[in-house]
């Protein structure tokens, strides 16, 4: 296989063709009859799919560094230029992305029924703004992405969204450009004082990180508005609240984006930027302390407030919150365990997440209602539903055999080392979440058939049946056989840590050095 | 081009020749209207007249530009530099978007005075003296041509009182802030004896300014921060901006303000280089309260006409940040984001022309709900503005918010950037209720769903201001390379 890519040349254009496939398929949606668009989405979708999975084998797996890198000239004058490269973390997340959009269109069809076209072309447009998202190795361009893939999120929550969209759109926008903005004067500052340092103008990621050093005192306050703009998106407690609202109002696939994909934007954002840039202030034991005390309260906050909902998709949006908890645990443990854990909580929680807001959506498209009360015993009448979706509440608790577990035993596994108090409370969110999950199910599926609406609800059409297949057997499989993830994520969760040891190693010397009182 | 000694007729008029063709062409209007003054035929006429004379006045701006020409020896009464023919040319783009979607607008509200595309014309020529002028009497003629053709014609709609209105307190507070700047001139040629600005900035070499010469830079700034709207200057400009005929309206927030501006960027730069201990605290505080204030009112705005003014005060502040450092990257800033303010603002109250629809109706969220499915490209148009004006990216709008946080970065101004984008925040909330209003929302009254009449000049240019604006906004290289090399001329040259 990698012999075959390579004869095609693959690792060279594979990157552009990822960012520019999605802007190429809106022209024939925006101009063809409305009613093809879905299927031209489809298809664009699917040969995105296709094209990135090429990557799974093109990656070197031993290296923990940027592979694949390119780069051309953009804004000479301020020394920007357009790059793009690839590492484990971004492999992971864009063929997560690559996978549930086809998905995505494909349960879109039937729910979306007005404005298609525009609807596909977002879809497309976000789609683009994702990848870059995670492949961008320019600062300029990092930033560029990350607020472009707003626009079309906000159009799709605020056109197609339930009764209170416009509340939640404005809201999911706002909150994140006042992350965003901060972090925009971070970068120029930063980018500028390495300019100053090495007398070269660049807002390369290699050349930043390697000459971080250079900001000084300023270091904490550039951490800071890195750490805001991506803890919104996480969600960090008490950051969350855009959440909420987002994830219930926007149409099935934006809530399975919103949760699956863009989420993870903010990890990925302190893995890969805001840590290893400046790791001396990020893994300060205060602010460590400071991180922790909010990823615990995530967790089991999230998971308290999911067991209340009487809203399945409310409730499904909470269990967000607890779970972003796990992978801000498992990075700032900091050990290659806890980070490897977070990683796969990120990739496992997109499946099993993302798979619980299509079942929702799925539900509603049949009684037009989410209120867990108006359902109970479907079980019956519905045999493959409850079937698909008890076994993806599984994953989500962390049933061992599916791909929930794995994550979540990693990071605790791993933070106890270094984290053990964290690591203790944590484990309580592992089984809250069981108990709000158990509880839904049993409300929802079994318990007693009392409604007569329920009586004739249809089962999974065949159309359903294909968006969750690709997503059960990718829970199944990373569930059985995590090692080809793992594998190809370790090196990268090395680097990780490598860096913020350093950074924790100088700091210990620095205690040792002070005379002692 | 061999250097030119503007000292002789000859060369003076090669310097001058696109403000003079302007103002050959606004007299050529002037003679027609002598006969054809009746029908909207003749108001046509003069327009397209207009419109033809900025086409050599743009040629002779290119070719003085492509050419090199320089000014032999010290620079006398006008620049004759890279940095005045960007100028030029941005403000031949405002006039000639101004006219072009003049043609229908003044049809359509029945105005068929055929002297408007005259004023227009040579408040233009006013606007290009301002904008390149090396000494401040020139500085001033330029400023007063200027400005008493937009007096007029921000009373041009006669049957309406608030255009009345625009006028009077228009005309009123103009005369109140040339006062005040020529009460300065006649300070800073005390301290120096001189009114060229070259010359002025050799006087006051030294850090320490003398008081004569602070107090005239004090009445020198209160005079121009009345023209660019800045707070706490800016009282006039949301009745002036609401009242008058819309175009008029984007002529002012554009036109004027980037004459302004750069006027000021010279006065800055090149008559008092020693910012730090003489200007930039006072330029700072100023683009602070326009900033906050600006955009904290607009806000509150009902019409949308009445929100672009207030965000036009914003933009002020914007701009006031991007001159503060006064080097080669702040003025480069200052020219970038005034040719993406320029475009965008040209498209917005464009598109809000023709919404407003006959008789100059008050558009509000309320009347665009639902635009985008009656009109999807004009929504998509208008939204596009509002994000440029927002400064997101993919529009030329980022590209000038990155370049005045470049600059105030350079020179470690870390508090004017946080304000900046803290403000650039609030301003999300008046610019995405339109965004939303267009695409989220049901049409809420029968009067919304008039059809507005969009003329063909006026569809043009929307469409390729927003096409500018988007482009420039992805691929923005070339247009930064060349106000980076026009910056340093100015700061070289001093």
């Amino acid at each position: 296989m990698t012999q075959f890519l390579s004869a095609l040349g693959y690792q060279y254009w594979i990157l552009h063709v990822l960012l520019l496939l999605p802007l190429i398929g809106v022209l024939p949606i925006v101009l063809a009859p409305a009613r093809f668009a879905k299927q031209i989405a489809l298809l664009v979708t699917i040969a995105e799919f296709v094209l990135s999975a090429g990557l799974w084998w093109a990656l070197p797996t031993e290296s923990g560094t940027m592979q694949l890198q390119s780069s051309a000239a953009w804004i000479p004058a301020w020394g920007i230029r357009y790059a793009v490269g690839m590492d484990g973390i971004s492999l992971m997340m864009v063929l997560l992305t690559t996978l549930l959009m086809p998905l995505c269109v494909l349960g879109s069809f039937n729910y979306i029924k007005e404005r298609e076209r525009g609807y596909y072309a977002l879809l497309l447009t976000l789609l683009t703004g994702v990848i870059g998202v995670f492949i961008a190795t320019d600062l300029f361009l990092f930033y560029v992405f990350w607020e472009v893939m707003l626009v079309p999120m906000y159009f799709i929550i605020g056109i197609w969204g339930g009764r209170n969209r416009l509340y939640a759109a404005i809201k999911f926008f706002l909150f994140t450009m006042a992350g965003s903005l901060l972090m925009l004067v971070a970068i120029i500052v930063l980018a500028w004082r390495v300019a100053g340092e090495t007398g070269t103008l660049s807002f390369a990621y290699q050349h930043l990180l390697e000459h971080a050093g250079a900001v000084g005192g300023l270091a904490p306050w550039l951490f800071g508005a890195f750490a805001l703009a991506f803890a919104i998106k996480v969600p960090v407690f008490p950051l969350h609240t855009w959440l909420p609202d987002a994830h219930v109002e926007a149409p099935t696939a934006g809530s399975v984006l919103l949760a699956s994909v863009l989420l993870k934007m903010g990890t990925y954002g302190f893995l890969r930027f805001a840590v290893p840039f400046f790791p001396s202030v990020a893994l300060d034991p205060w602010v460590t302390k400071f991180v922790l005390v909010l990823a615990l309260i995530g967790i089991v906050y999230g998971a308290l407030v999911a067991m209340v909902q009487p809203d399945i998709k409310k409730l499904v949006a909470y269990s967000s919150v607890s779970h972003l908890g796990f992978v801000m645990l498992g990075l700032w443990a900091a050990t290659v365990q806890s980070v490897q854990g977070a990683l796969m909580v990120m990739i496992g929680h997109g499946f099993s997440t993302g798979a619980l807001f299509f079942l929702v959506g799925m539900l509603y498209e049949r009684r037009h209602t989410r209120e867990i009360s108006d359902y109970g015993g479907i079980a019956k009448v519905v045999p493959v539903f409850s079937l698909i979706f008890t076994v993806v509440a599984l994953s989500s608790i962390g049933l061992p055999g599916l791909n929930g577990f794995i994550g979540e035993f990693l990071v605790l596994l791993g933070s106890f080392r270094t984290q053990p108090w964290a690591a203790m409370i944590a484990t309580t969110g592992v089984i809250f979440a069981a108990a709000y999950l158990l509880w839904a199910l049993q409300r929802i599926i079994f318990n007693r058939l009392d409604k007569a609406e329920n009586e004739t609800l249809p089962d999974l059409s065949r159309r359903e049946l294909l968006v969750m297949l690709p997503l059960l057997a990718g829970i199944v499989w990373m569930g059985i056989y995590p090692a080809a993830v793992l594998r190809r994520i370790e090196p990268a969760a090395q680097h990780y840590v490598a860096a913020a040891r350093g950074a924790q190693g100088a700091y210990e010397v620095s205690q040792r050095g002070q005379p002692s009182r | 081009m061999r250097p030119l000694d503007v000292r002789l007729p000859l060369d003076a008029s090669i310097a001058l020749l696109p403000e003079i063709i302007l103002c050959i062409g606004a007299m050529v209007v002037l003679l027609v209207n002598a006969w054809r003054h009746r029908s909207a035929g003749d108001s046509r006429l003069a327009g397209w007249i207009a419109l033809a004379s900025l086409i050599p006045s743009g040629l002779a701006v290119a070719a003085l530009w492509v050419g090199g020409a320089r000014a032999a020896g010290a620079p006398f009464m006008v620049a004759v530099d890279g940095f005045r023919f960007a100028s030029l040319a941005l403000i031949l783009v405002a006039t000639a978007a101004t006219i072009l979607l003049s043609l229908g607008y003044l049809e359509r509200e029945g105005l068929l005075a055929p002297e408007y595309y005259s004023l227009v014309l040579f408040a233009a020529a006013g606007m290009m003296f301002l904008a390149g002028a090396e000494d401040l009497i020139v500085l001033f003629l330029g400023l007063e041509v200027m400005s008493v053709s937009v007096y007029v014609l921000a009373g041009f709609n006669r049957g309406s009182i608030f255009s009345a209105e625009a006028a009077l307190k228009y005309f009123l507070i103009g005369a109140f802030a040339s006062a005040f700047l020529l009460y300065g001139i006649a300070l800073v040629w005390g301290a120096t004896g001189s009114t060229s600005l070259a010359a002025i900035g050799q006087q006051l070499g030294g850090p320490e300014l003398p008081l004569l010469a602070k107090l005239g830079l004090a009445l020198l700034l209160i005079g121009m921060g009345f023209k660019i709207a800045a707070v706490p200057f800016h009282m006039w400009a949301p009745d002036v901006y609401d009242g008058s005929p819309t175009p008029v309206t984007g002529f002012m927030a554009t036109g004027v303000k980037a004459a302004g501006f750069l006027a000021l960027a010279r006065i800055l730069v090149e008559a008092f280089p020693h910012g730090a201990e003489s200007w930039q605290p006072a330029v700072a505080g100023l683009a602070i309260a326009s900033m906050v204030l600006g955009n904290l009112v607009a806000l509150s705005q009902r019409s949308l006409k009445r929100m672009l003014a207030y965000s036009s005060i914003a933009h002020a502040g914007y701009l006031l940040a991007a001159l503060w450092p006064g080097t080669q990257l702040g003025l480069s800033a200052t020219l970038i984001y005034l040719a993406a303010y320029v475009l965008t603002s040209l498209a917005a109250f464009g598109i809000l022309a023709v919404l407003g629809r006959q008789g100059e109706r008050d558009v509000t969220l309320d009347s665009i709900a639902g635009l985008a499915r009656r009109r999807p490209w004009l929504a998509f148009g208008f939204s596009v503005c509002m994000l440029s004006l927002l400064g997101f990216p993919g529009t030329f709008g980022f590209i000038g918010k990155w370049a005045i946080l470049a600059g105030l970065v350079e020179q470690r101004q870390l508090a004017l950037s946080v304000v900046l984008v803290v403000t650039t925040l609030v301003s999300a909330g008046y610019y995405l209720p339109v965004v939303m209003a267009a695409y989220m929302r049901e049409p809420v009254s029968a009067d919304a769903q008039g059809v507005a009449v969009l003329p063909r000049p006026a569809l043009l240019t929307m469409a390729l201001a927003v096409g500018i604006v988007l482009l420039l906004g992805v691929l923005p290289a070339g247009a930064l390379t060349t106000a980076l090399a026009t910056a340093s001329e100015v700061i070289g040259g001093r």
